[in-house]
């Protein structure tokens, strides 16, 4: 192997593994996949990662050729999907010992697939919070009045994602404007009124990052996960803050 | 229910001329869209949504309806309707230029406004105790309406504002008994599915899952909201 050969492979490598944890996928996953890549290319991969970026040493067998670089880790929107098809890939390169031309394809292929669209994103998200106000409870009333406020607040958040506003900011202003929403029901004296206020802004609770905090410390991978925490933990602090500005509005006080 | 009742005849009472006034406003700049349509009265017609949100919200609500509980709630949220039409005021997002597709339905859905005291006479309720063009739903049938003549490029924010107006106006029609915001729902509902359909048909490049799908989707979820509300009704 020539050391150009590395280079490509650790560009290619470079990539599959920013891609992964740029769409929320654990640490030891990504690790994992990016070394059987690295095996069914012939290299020995080594990685360490943090919150924003990752340090990556891909090494010849044979010849002790290397090749390390430190890459940003890109942001891109949770994708289940990419966690299960790079994961697919990584196992098809190492059973099928694909070559490099074509997992490179083979991933081209599978990271430019259609997006979801933000309409049905928009419906989607509506209806599993009316869903999560079910479950905790609440009549029918509730459930729609969840489903109106999600909607306001989901969409507020698209909108000011595309602006490219603070991310925590949107958070906060997401949370206080679907909260706020939700808040009407008060006035219709139902219940189940509180269940409403409580579940409008379930759709902002940072799940994948949690988990993968967890999972990251538990695997060893101590900072990451610990880096991954402390983001949900603001994502779930500004959650807060949104929330109590509407609850010291409307009930003038936290409880 | 009686605080309601209470409410809305003393504003009536004290604020007919200023509904006259909104009325006439509302008339003259839906008029110039429709036959004589340039940019003053475009802008002219979203500082008119502002005012007669702000309107809602703090003569309506704050100062009539102040009896009534959490009605400041309310006042907050004609407040965010405000600021969604100031937004869109800033941002030049909804052009308010024709467009023939719904138009004849839109033109419909404006002159429903005018319906809601027709009913409430038509119930044998007497001034000031009955629903005027000027009370929060028939505004936001108003708004619909505009949007639904004027739809080539609509203000989505302010669309699903009145979506989640006519889920708390439609628990009305029980709670409070007034079958008025019927009318509300009933159109809300088809604009809901209409608009959403054709944000997600109008999204750049490819997307998933199919448009097909999506419009199937929307409709589903409207219609089960609908069967929801007439459930409840019934």
């Amino acid at each position: 192997m020539e050391q150009r050969n590395v280079v490509e492979i650790a560009d290619f490598i470079a990539r599959y593994l920013s891609y992964m944890l740029g769409a929320g996928v654990h640490t030891s996953r990504v690790v994992r996949n990016s070394k059987r890549i690295g095996d069914a290319l012939g290299v020995d991969v080594s990685i360490h990662t943090s919150q924003k970026t990752a340090t990556l040493t891909v090494k010849d067998r044979e010849a002790s050729l290397k090749d390390t670089r430190v890459l940003d880790v890109p942001v891109f929107p949770i994708s289940f999907e990419w966690n299960a098809d790079l994961s697919a890939l990584s196992w098809a390169a190492y059973d099928r010992k694909m070559t490099l031309d074509e997992v490179r394809a083979k991933f081209d292929e599978l990271v430019s697939k259609p997006k979801m669209n933000p309409v049905f994103v928009l419906f989607m998200a509506s209806l599993a919070n009316a869903s999560f106000c079910r479950l905790f409870g609440g009549d029918i009333w509730a459930m729609l009045v969840t489903f109106g406020a999600t909607m306001i607040g989901f969409f507020t958040r698209q909108h000011l994602t595309r602006r490219h506003v603070n991310h925590y900011l949107v958070i906060v202003i997401s949370a206080f404007v679907a909260s706020l929403c939700a808040s009407t029901a008060l006035t219709l004296g139902l219940a189940s009124a509180e269940i409403a206020l409580a579940t409008s802004v379930l759709y902002l609770v940072p799940g994948v990052p949690l988990i993968n905090g967890v999972i990251d410390i538990t695997d060893g991978h101590i900072q990451i996960g610990i880096s991954r925490l402390v983001n949900a933990l603001m994502l779930i602090i500004c959650i807060a803050i949104g929330m109590s500005g509407t609850l010291m509005l409307v009930k003038d006080s936290l409880l | 229910m009686e605080a309601l009742w209470n409410s809305m005849s003393a504003y009536n009472a004290a604020t007919w001329p200023f509904q006259l006034a909104f009325m006439a406003a509302a008339s003259v700049l839906t008029l110039i869209l429709l036959f004589r349509p340039c940019t003053w009265a475009k802008v002219a017609m979203k500082v008119y949504m502002v005012a007669v949100s702000l309107w809602i919200a703090f003569v309506y609500y704050m100062k009539f309806g102040s009896g009534r509980e959490y009605s400041f709630v309310l006042t907050i949220f004609w407040c965010m309707m405000a600021a969604a039409w100031v937004y869109d005021l800033v941002t030049h997002f909804s052009s308010f230029s024709k467009s023939g597709k719904y138009r004849p339905w839109g033109i419909v859905m404006l002159m429903l406004p005018l319906c809601y005291p027709l009913i409430s006479l038509a119930r044998g309720l007497e001034f000031p105790c009955m629903t005027t063009p000027v009370i929060p739903s028939a505004v936001a049938l108003y708004m619909l309406g505009v949007l639904m003549t004027f739809n080539s490029r609509i203000n989505f924010f302010a669309l699903i504002f009145i979506f989640h107006w006519s889920v708390i106006a439609v628990s009305k029609i029980m709670i409070f008994n007034i079958p008025e915001d019927l009318l509300l729902v009933v159109s809300c509902l088809p604009a809901m599915f209409i608009f959403s359909r054709e944000a997600a048909l109008s999204f750049g490049g490819p997307c998933k899952p199919p448009a097909q799908t999506i419009s199937a989707l929307i409709f589903v979820v409207m219609a089960l909201i609908g069967a929801c509300m007439l459930v409840q009704y019934v």
